[in-house]
This record gives C-alpha cells, structure tokens and sequence, in this order.
C-alpha cells in the first residue's frame, strides 16, 4: 500500500442517518411521540402532516413518498384499493394478542353492540383476493391503535344539566340553539351527526344508517338545507382549534367535539360540556399501515416503529387527549394511577390533570361523559364511514358545508 | 363505441381544412406571399368560413402564415420584400390527400365527433352531474347545432345524459347504485351470452391470447375485459343481447379508463381471473366458464365500489371538456 492510499484512509466513514417517514393527521402526529419514538428507536422520523382528505389522496397517490401511513379504517378503503399499502403479518406484532377485542371482533365484548358502517373489524383482515374483512388471516390491512367514541358538546347554560337531563343528538337541530349550532366538516364524520341528529329529531329514519341509500341522501340533505336556510347552522370546522375558538367565543351552543378540545376550552369552561348521548357514540378508530414499496432494512425499520407504538408510552400519550389505545393495559403502565382512573375508569379526577402538551386539560374533580372505557364502547351505534355512495354523499356535504361558511362570512 | 375506419374521422372540420392548407404551403403549392382568403377557401372545402377561420388562426400560430393590411393571410413569414399575390386558390392544383377529403365529406354528420364525446361525456360522471350546453358543445366541435343535437340523442339513447325537468342536458352522476345494477344486469346476460356463445367462439385467437397473456406486460386487464368480450361473449348469435352488454357495460369502461388516467395500478388479480376464465373457455365445458364468469363479476362489482372511492378525495375541476360544466 502506498502512502498515499494510507492518507485517504484517514477519513471517517459516512453512515448515512436512518429515517423513518409517517404520513398522518393532527391525531397522532404529535411532537410528544416523535420525540420519544426517535429516542427509543435511534432513528430519524419525520412527520408530514396533512388535513384528513388531502391525506387520504397523498397517501394514494404518493406511496412512494412515506414508509408510514396513520389514518383511520373507515377510509381505508380509498387507499388500500389503490394498491398502496402492503399486509401486515401479525406474526411481527409483538402486542397482538393484547389488542382489544373492539377491533378484532367489532365489540369491547361478546354481548356489546357493533355499530353500524365501517367497524374496524371490517376492514382488518386481508382476504384471498386482496379484499378485506373480518375473518381472521395471517395478515391484516392496519394495525389498530388510537380510537374513541365521539359526541357533540353542548353548553348547559341553553340545555340544562344533571342527572334528569338526557343529552340527544337531535340537539344538533334543536330550536333552542338555532343560530349557534356547527358541525364538523368532513364527510365521513359530520355527515354522520348529521344523519344521526335527523333520526334522533325523529325527522328521517334509514335503513341502514352506515350504508345509506341516495334517496336517504337526498333527504338529509334536504332537511340540512332547509334548517339551514332557516339559519340553524353557524359554521362547521375541520380542527380542534377551530372547535375550541367556537366555543370559547360562544358562538355555538351545541356542535360535533373531538376529545382533545374539551381539554383546550378557556372561556367556554365549565359550561359548555362533553355529551353522553342517549341514543349512542359515533366511533372511529384509527391504525398505522405500511407503503407498498417497503422491503428489507427499510420494512423492519417500518416494523420496529409499529411495534413501538404498542409498547405503552404513546397509548399513554393519546389518553391524555382523550383517546383509547388498542392495547390499554400496557399504556396503564405510563399514566398516573389518577389518569388511568379518569381517562378510563370514569372515576373524577383526584387532581388536575395535564394533557400531551403538559397544559392542564382537565380539573380536579371533573369526571369524564359516559362513563368507564367499558360503557362507553358498548355504546357504539355508528363508525365513522366512507359509505358506498360516498362520492355522491361528499360531494352533496361540500355543497350544504360551502353554503354555511358563505352565510357565516356574510 | 362507432370505431371509424378513417383514421382522421375524429379529427375536426378545421384541423381537416388546416391540414390540407398546411400541406400545400410546406410542398410549395401555395407560394410566399399568397393570400389567403376564407370565403375561397370555404368553397374549395365545401365548407362555412367558421372553420376556416379558425384554421388559418391555427396556422398563424405556427408561423406558416401572417397577417398583413390587407384583407386575408400571407403565406410566409412576411418581410418588407414580400408582394401578395391576389389570385383564385382555385387555379392552384390543390393536394387533398384522399383520406381527408373523405373525412371531409362526413363532416356534416354526428359520427365523426360521436366517439371522443362520448367517452368524455361517460368518464366525467364519476366525478359528480354535468350540464352540457348545446351551443359549447357546437363551438368546442365546431360543428352545426344540428349535428350537436344528433349527438346528444344517441348519448341519451344509449342512457349516458337525459333532460332535466327544465330541459338540460345532464349527464351522471355516477352512484355505486348505479354501478351495482349495472354489474347485477351483467351477471344476470353475460354468462347467459357466453353460453349460446359457446359453439362460436374463436378457439384460435382465445389460445394464442392465453400464451401471450403470461409474459406479455402490454395486456392489462382492460385489454383481456374486451377480448373476452369480443372473441368470446360478442360471438353469441343475437345481436340485441350483444348490443345490450355493449351498452350496459360502456360507462363502466369509460370510468375505468378514467381511473388508469388517475394513476389507478395494474391489478394482478384481475389478470389472473381473466387468465382462468379464459383457459376455462378454452378447455373446459362452457358450463363451468358461465359459472366462473358470475363469481368473476361478482369480485369485480366490490373491486368498482371500492375504487370509486377515491374520487371523493380528488380535486378534478379544470380537467374536463369544456362543454361539461359542473353541476
């Protein structure tokens, strides 16, 4: 060897940083986990972050461009039919038997109700011919993790409170809060109030809530429209900022929630409060899936991080914002005794306590609506839902959602 | 669809009158400096001066022709040096190839712009209800007002727009109801066509498409649907049930179509379903094909549904013809 070719030697080898790329929404993509994700992990992770539609259509479209895909299962199939994603094999996931029967079987038990629309246990399981479904096979589309049971919030000031007061969702089109009602703007979720809202009023009735047909379309459409030109709606929103912002301004007296913002009210707070609806929840529950194009070091990068996701500390990090994790006993084992008991025992919290950003997002004392994990899943009666006549549903929601925001600006 | 055999059938009255013009200038049968009148030329291509009009534009635009003060175009790019010369394009021996000129001569007739409306008419439902206005339409083709409403009875006859109540032309949308009565109709009369097929089908043509089918990448599934179609189901000796799958099955096409454009991957199921009902057909009772092709339609039905999806999450405006205005 030459002197030379020593003196080149000298220099330090170049081991590029590995990094994982997830593709999601404001649900899961939160500092707080990337952080402690890449401090367990030792590699990079980068979130890309995009609104619930634009993220269904990049994650589509683009399965190059992310290694992680966090969504929810009720439009799952916008994406996996587009031959973007690869099958899980359970045989990698660590946790699996832990995960809760609520996706694996469609109830958190043997006698509780399924729900109608997309359960997730309808979509879990891939079958011969790259269809899903529930009955059980080596691989599934997404592995289940964050979920919950929404409602709508209402202020007790206009709707009463204690044990007598029975919240409805037909309070979405109440008299008494006509002027100051929003909804949530998305399709597969807003629509769904909505619908639930029009049965409850006792205005519509559909066959099947979870798969309705376009007349049954047409007609809440309709019944939206009139209302709405009569000036019951306010706004709609599509994030919790927007949501906590209506509320704390007192613009709304009864609107679609998410669980994060009731943690996020400042003027709003004590009045305007979570619902336990009489007739029920509209669930969803959200998951992680691989691109398509994973393979080798890059798929067992993919893997570790689906793993991490199990492993307790994000569990822990969505119950403080509201959410249930697929596996919640291991999450247990990162909260508080005091956050375990308030976030699924539904007992009153013994002290404040903080949300994900360390801001106190619930008060000694208060208690969460509805009750245990337990009685609120078994309360499930429709899933977040991306309908057969979907395309035609979405389209007709961004109608009616465009003409409120008009008045609105007007 | 009406497949012509002119190659230029599709082609526009005044892409036809541009191409003829074009021809003569770069051959040097039309010399620098001729002018070119529209009135002429109309009559020469027996023709109104609209689509002349446009041609010439057309031209300019290429820079084979330009403007200059007085009445009508120069050959040329023009320059200082340049004398028009005035005479009847009549006295020159004008080049029409005979391919044009006979696609010329079916100008006045909706077939030759029946085609590409229709399958843009038909793939645009996906994406939400359509108004198609008689006279965007007649500008867009350049054709009569005449021709345009040709045109649109045989879209509604072969049920791809209908009059509103307050008489528009509408066209979709698209419902998954529609789609799954579509596909109940084709489960219900193709394999009843496969099997009166039987005794017709081309054997030769259903092998040698087997032995390309495995190796050769350039046959999709949408190729393999229409030779099924044709070699096959198509053969059925009663032309009102062929004519009635052709009919049913067109809008499901055209989405089809619509969706690869979208970027919708190969599908490799698909291939490998056709693959069997196919070597059923060819080597095996016709029965177990009909069989084989009802549960093929049946996967393929939830397939559609699924895939339809996606459109809800698409940003499609600006993309169609503009005649199609979005309801």
């Amino acid at each position: 060897m030459t002197d030379a070719g020593q003196t080149e030697l000298s220099s330090p080898p170049i081991v590029p940083q590995r990094k994982l790329r997830v593709l999601g929404t404001s649900i899961t993509l939160i500092a707080p986990v990337r952080e402690q994700a890449q401090s367990d992990l030792g590699f990079d992770i980068v979130f890309d972050q995009k609104d619930f539609l634009p993220c269904q259509r990049w994650a589509a479209m683009e399965p190059e461009s992310y290694d992680i895909y966090e969504q929810c299962f009720h439009n799952l199939d916008i994406v996996w039919f587009w031959g973007a994603l690869q099958p899980i094999d359970i045989g990698r996931i660590r946790e699996w038997d832990e995960v809760s029967d609520l996706v694996k079987l469609g109830g958190v038990s043997k006698y509780a109700g399924r729900g109608r629309g997309d359960a997730p246990a309808k979509k879990l399981y891939v079958q011969p011919g790259g269809f899903l479904g529930s009955k059980p096979s080596r691989h599934i589309s997404m592995l289940p993790t964050v979920h919950n049971m929404d409602s709508f919030g209402y202020d007790v000031r206009i709707f009463g409170e204690g044990p007598d007061v029975r919240p409805s969702w037909a309070w979405l089109l109440d008299r008494r809060a006509k002027g100051r009602i929003a909804l949530v703007d998305e399709p597969a979720i807003g629509f769904f109030d909505a619908a639930l809202a029009a049965e409850a009023a006792g205005e519509l009735e559909f066959a099947d809530i979870g798969n309705m047909t376009i007349d049954e379309i047409n007609a809440l459409m309709k019944l939206l429209e009139d209302r709405r030109a009569e000036g019951y709606f306010c706004a709609t929103w599509r994030d919790g900022v927007d949501a906590a912002l209506l509320a704390d301004q007192g613009a709304v007296a009864v609107q679609s929630m998410w669980s994060p913002v009731y943690g996020k009210l400042r003027k709003a707070w004590p009045h305007f409060v979570e619902s336990a609806p009489s007739e029920g929840y509209r669930a969803w529950h959200g998951g992680a899936s691989l691109s398509r194009h994973l393979r080798g070091a890059e798929l067992d990068m993919a893997y570790e991080y689906l793993n991490w996701w199990l492993s307790g500390y994000a569990g822990a990090v969505m119950a403080r914002q509201g959410y249930y994790i697929s596996n919640p006993q291991k999450a247990r084992e990162w909260l508080a005794q005091e956050e375990w008991n308030y976030w699924y025992e539904g007992a009153p919290a013994a002290r404040d306590l903080a949300g994900p950003d360390g801001e106190v997002a619930v008060r000694a004392g208060a208690r969460r609506a509805g009750g245990t994990y337990l009685d609120r899943g078994r309360r499930i009666v429709i899933w977040n839902t991306v309908m057969d006549e979907y395309n035609y549903a979405a389209r007709a929601w961004e109608r009616f959602v465009r003409r409120v925001n008009e008045a609105a600006a007007a | 669809m009406i497949r012509s055999v002119n190659p230029l059938a599709q082609e526009t009255r005044y892409e036809l009158i541009g191409r003829v013009l074009r021809q003569n200038i770069l051959s040097g049968v039309l010399p620098e400096g001729f002018v070119l009148l529209e009135g002429p030329i109309a009559t020469v291509m027996q023709t109104s001066r609209v689509p002349v009009q446009s041609a010439l534009r057309q031209l300019m635009e290429e820079g084979l022709v330009h403007r200059f003060d007085g009445r009508g175009y120069l050959v040329g790019w023009g320059g200082a040096d340049v004398v028009p010369i005035r005479r009847d394009i009549r006295d020159f021996d004008l080049e029409v190839p005979q391919v044009v000129d006979e696609a010329l001569q079916t100008r006045g007739t909706w077939r030759h712009v029946y085609d590409k409306v229709e399958e843009e008419v038909a793939s645009c439902q996906i994406f939400g209800e359509f108004r198609i206005v008689e006279t965007e339409l007649a500008d867009h083709l350049g054709v009569s007002r005449t021709v345009v409403r040709d045109v649109l009875a045989r879209l509604q006859e072969r049920g791809l727009v209908r009059k509103s109540p307050s008489s528009h032309w509408i066209a979709g949308p698209l419902t998954a109801r529609t789609v799954s009565e579509k596909f109940e109709l084709r489960g219900i009369v193709e394999p009843a066509a496969l099997r009166l097929a039987g005794p017709h089908i081309r054997y030769v043509e259903v092998e040698a498409l087997l032995d390309r089918s495995g190796t050769d990448p350039g046959i999709t599934p949408q190729y393999l649907g229409d030779a099924l179609l044709e070699l096959c189901i198509a053969q059925a000796p009663n032309t009102a049930l062929v004519e009635m799958i052709r009919s049913n099955r067109l809008l499901l096409s055209a989405v089809d179509r619509a969706l690869i454009l979208l970027g919708l991957p190969r599908d490799e199921d698909t291939v490998e379903q056709y693959q069997m009902l196919l070597d059923l057909i060819a080597h095996h009772p016709i029965d177990s094909a009909c069989e084989y092709l009802r549960y093929h339609l049946s996967i393929t039905a939830r397939r559609y549904l699924a895939r339809m999806k996606i459109v809800a999450v698409i940003d499609e405006t600006g993309s169609f013809a503009p005649y199609l205005s979005a309801q």
